[in-house]
């Protein structure tokens, strides 16, 4: 247990962070690339101005025409978004975690309420799960990875729940927890969840040709 | 009735028997966490003198070391001080928290022996 734990917690979260941060980085230049490849002309109105206002536009809560017709898409979007980032950021043993290792600190959560945000994104992932299922549109457009990432995604944070009010088997879930965890840091680069660093530029893109193209807001 | 008294007096012996180690002041059996305001974790599960038995552990400076200045002193111990004296609610330069010094203090060892608990939960015990 010992030797398994010292490498899921040491070199492979080395790997993990690795992978993660040289990844998104890979795909942010590949982006430019295509677009310099393809459709050069885009650079020519790209705007910063445009670019912010619909990047802050999208960022509010039923702030677009979009959101307020799915109200209900809009609140879980949100709430699952926001725990997905905040709860590992701010939760307790990973913050202490974090200072164990290099003597560097900051803020956290109450346990209970990382507790129910962490709820927040499992019920997420299952409403997204029900969506695609259910919805014509989403179904279109869904392929075999898309309830893979799902998964990936629920993982950390049903087995994190499960090693926190310690359940079943603590250091199987606990291991279980610090491997899923770098599933899914090593799996966004190079999945759809790679919108974590690319829709900022979507948006963006679209955000400067309604405004500076078609003079028109981007609802 | 001599006989009644004798079992009487046998029952409170072997209840003081029983008593006197469950409740000595020498059985340590968890962490002492008096100086966190707010715990929010469950205290650490800490049997004293069962560890350094398992652990055989003879040198008291093992843990219970002394820092001056920031240097280690060697071939002196701290068994009559508390951890609170030194490590504060926050830590002061390089002197860790109180949380980051029982964490250190039991975890490093546990990974360097690859033994006892080195997960939150192992010792924060619900």
């Amino acid at each position: 247990m010992h030797d398994l734990y010292n490498f899921v917690s040491g070199p492979l979260v080395w790997v993990a962070f690795a992978v993660f941060f040289f990844g998104c980085l890979y795909r942010l230049i590949r982006m430019l690339a295509l677009v310099n490849q393809k459709e050069k002309f885009i650079f020519s109105y790209m705007s910063f101005k445009y670019s912010l206002r619909s990047i802050l536009h999208w960022s509010i809560p039923f702030a677009t025409e979009n959101m307020r017709q799915h109200p209900v898409m809009t609140i879980v979007t949100f709430a699952f978004h926001f725990c997905l980032i905040i709860t590992p950021l701010f939760l307790l043993a990973h913050v202490i975690l974090w200072d164990e290792a290099w003597h560097f600190s900051w803020g956290h959560l109450p346990e209970g309420l990382t507790d129910i945000m962490t709820l927040v994104v499992v019920f997420g992932c299952f409403f997204f799960l029900i969506r695609r299922l259910r919805l014509p549109e989403v179904q279109f457009v869904t392929s075999a990875s898309d309830y893979i990432i799902l998964g990936i995604v629920a993982a950390p944070f049903i087995t994190g729940f499960l090693a926190y009010h310690q359940w079943f088997n603590y250091p199987f879930f606990m291991i279980l927890h610090i491997i899923s965890g770098e599933i899914m840091l090593i799996t966004i680069p190079f999945t759809r969840l790679a919108h974590m660093v690319l829709a900022p530029f979507t948006r963006a893109y679209m955000g400067s040709e309604f405004g500076g193209v078609r003079h028109a807001r981007d609802w | 009735m001599y006989n009644r008294i004798i079992k009487f007096l046998g029952l409170i012996l072997v209840f003081v028997l029983m008593w006197v180690p469950a409740h000595s002041q020498d059985e340590m059996t968890a962490i002492d966490n008096d100086m966190f305001l707010k715990p929010q974790r469950p205290v650490s599960v800490f049997q004293h003198d069962e560890h350094n038995e398992t652990a055989e552990i003879e040198d008291c400076a093992q843990c219970h070391h002394l820092y001056e200045d920031g240097q280690l002193v060697e071939g002196e111990s701290s068994e009559d001080m508390r951890c609170a004296d030194c490590h504060e609610e926050k830590g002061i330069g390089k002197t860790p928290s109180l949380t980051q010094a029982f964490h250190l203090n039991c975890k490093m060892c546990h990974q360097e022996k690859k033994s006892g608990p080195v997960m939150c939960g192992e010792c924060h015990v619900k």
